[in-house]
């Protein structure tokens, strides 16, 4: 089929002209919570910022477009093309979505235990400290230096042997499960107590401290809670037989 | 011959350098002088910076340290722009409860606040005004906080002293009502 005859068969059969162009994706449709109608359909709304597309699971998505790839008798490379923009928007513009953002400070529910005369005896402190604060904003010290680049000891362990063992523990986790990807919100320094209750003054592998199923998100964060402890000096790292070993100090 | 340097001078240079409070003992360490001398000279540098100059001498955080006077404090905001957040009331309330009852768990500053505090703890332990000292030999273990040598600095105090006196005896409150917790 020639271009133009290709175009002239679009505009007959009524597609309009999207962000996409003229070639309209092919019929994928989408079935979720909170969308359901044509990929083509959902370019356009989630352009439009009419839907959340944190709402969407995009892997059915990606699927269909497979099966559809796979099972039509003839693609056509310009739809199939189409398609394949379409689905590169929304994963960008839900990638960029689910990026890590500053965390909402919580609502501050109420304790378990309250004694209403203790915060009282404390307004005068507070008050004081507010106003110490605004007084001290007034003076300038000499800055603290920046710290020049942290030595790290690695205790003659290279860079290469640590992603060895890192890539090792990747290896066991398991498959990270989709809904994970907006939830996980925590800190080196929360990782770093996991890790701690794990570590003792005995040598032991990244494996062998890794205990019961993990997803490879959480392998990410033990790797990086001990790089950070040994950087802080609470633990150390060692070679025996080409395997990084790690124990605290 | 080379002329005796004169201690007030020495302190002037030993400061004008630190980028931290510098304690007394480290200060007569470092010129060769018993603490008194030492304490004589500051006094006198302290005098000197009063009169003229746009530095005054500050006893902060257990030490001394170089400041500029308040006088300058719009000047310098507007050539250095720091980021200096105001605290909110939730921050101080946690940070007073640290600095009179430490070491504390946040159960403890919670019955104090009654809500949860976690967060706001955790926000200060971020901001190097608190931190762990410790676990309490309780069930559970739970961390204890304290106040940093960082808190002094930001709020001007030469020590915990410096805070407003609230009379212990007769606090009947959460504050002071119990034992100091035990450290595991």
């Amino acid at each position: 089929m020639s271009r133009s005859s290709l175009l002239t068969k679009q505009v007959e059969s009524d597609w309009k002209v999207s962000g996409l162009g003229l070639i309209a994706p092919p019929p994928i449709t989408i079935e979720s919570p909170h969308f359901s109608g044509s990929l083509a359909t959902l370019f356009e709304v989630v352009q439009a910022h009419k839907v959340d597309l944190r709402d969407v699971p995009l892997l059915p998505i990606c699927e269909a477009y497979f099966r559809y790839l796979a099972e039509q008798p003839e693609v056509t490379v310009d739809e199939a093309a189409a398609a394949l923009c379409a689905l590169c928007f929304l994963l960008e513009r839900k990638a960029w979505l689910l990026l890590p953002s500053p965390e909402p400070e919580p609502e501050e529910l109420l304790a378990f235990e309250f004694d209403p005369t203790a915060l009282g005896e404390l307004e005068v402190a507070i008050a004081a400290l507010e106003i110490w604060h605004e007084e001290r904003s007034n003076l300038h010290f000499r800055s603290v230096q920046v710290e020049q680049e942290v030595e790290l000891d690695f205790g003659g362990v290279s860079i290469s042997d640590l992603a060895r063992a890192f890539e090792e523990l990747l290896a066991k986790a398991e498959p990270e499960p989709m809904e994970s990807l907006a939830a996980d919100r925590r800190s080196i320094h929360d990782q770093i107590r996991t890790v701690r209750e794990a570590l003792t003054r005995a040598w032991a592998t990244l494996p062998s401290l890794v205990q019961g199923q993990f997803t490879r998100t959480e392998a990410v964060w033990w790797f990086l809670a001990l790089l950070e402890m040994i950087r802080q000096r609470i633990a150390k790292v060692r070679l025996v037989e080409g395997e990084p070993q790690f124990a605290l100090i | 011959m080379n002329e005796p340097i004169s201690p007030v001078d020495a302190l002037e240079a030993l400061l004008f350098v630190s980028d931290s409070p510098q304690p007394l003992a480290s200060l007569a360490r470092a010129m060769d002088l018993t603490e008194g001398q030492t304490e004589q000279a500051l006094e006198l540098l302290e005098e000197r910076m009063n009169e003229r100059g746009s530095l005054t001498l500050m006893k902060i955080a257990g030490g001394y340290q170089l400041a500029t006077k308040p006088f300058f404090s719009d000047l310098i905001a507007n050539f250095l722009r720091p980021q200096r957040q105001k605290l909110r009331r939730n921050l101080l309330e946690v940070l007073a409860v640290v600095a009179y009852r430490q070491p504390v768990t946040v159960g403890d500053i919670e019955k104090v606040r009654g809500v949860q505090s976690d967060h706001v703890v955790r926000t200060l332990v971020e901001r190097r005004l608190l931190r762990e000292c410790g676990r309490k030999k309780a069930p559970g273990r739970p961390f204890l906080y304290a106040t940093t040598q960082e808190f002094l600095h930001q709020f001007g105090l030469k020590s915990l002293d410096d805070l407003p006196p609230i009379d212990r005896e007769s606090s009947q409150g959460a504050l002071f009502g119990h034992e100091p917790a035990e450290v595991d």
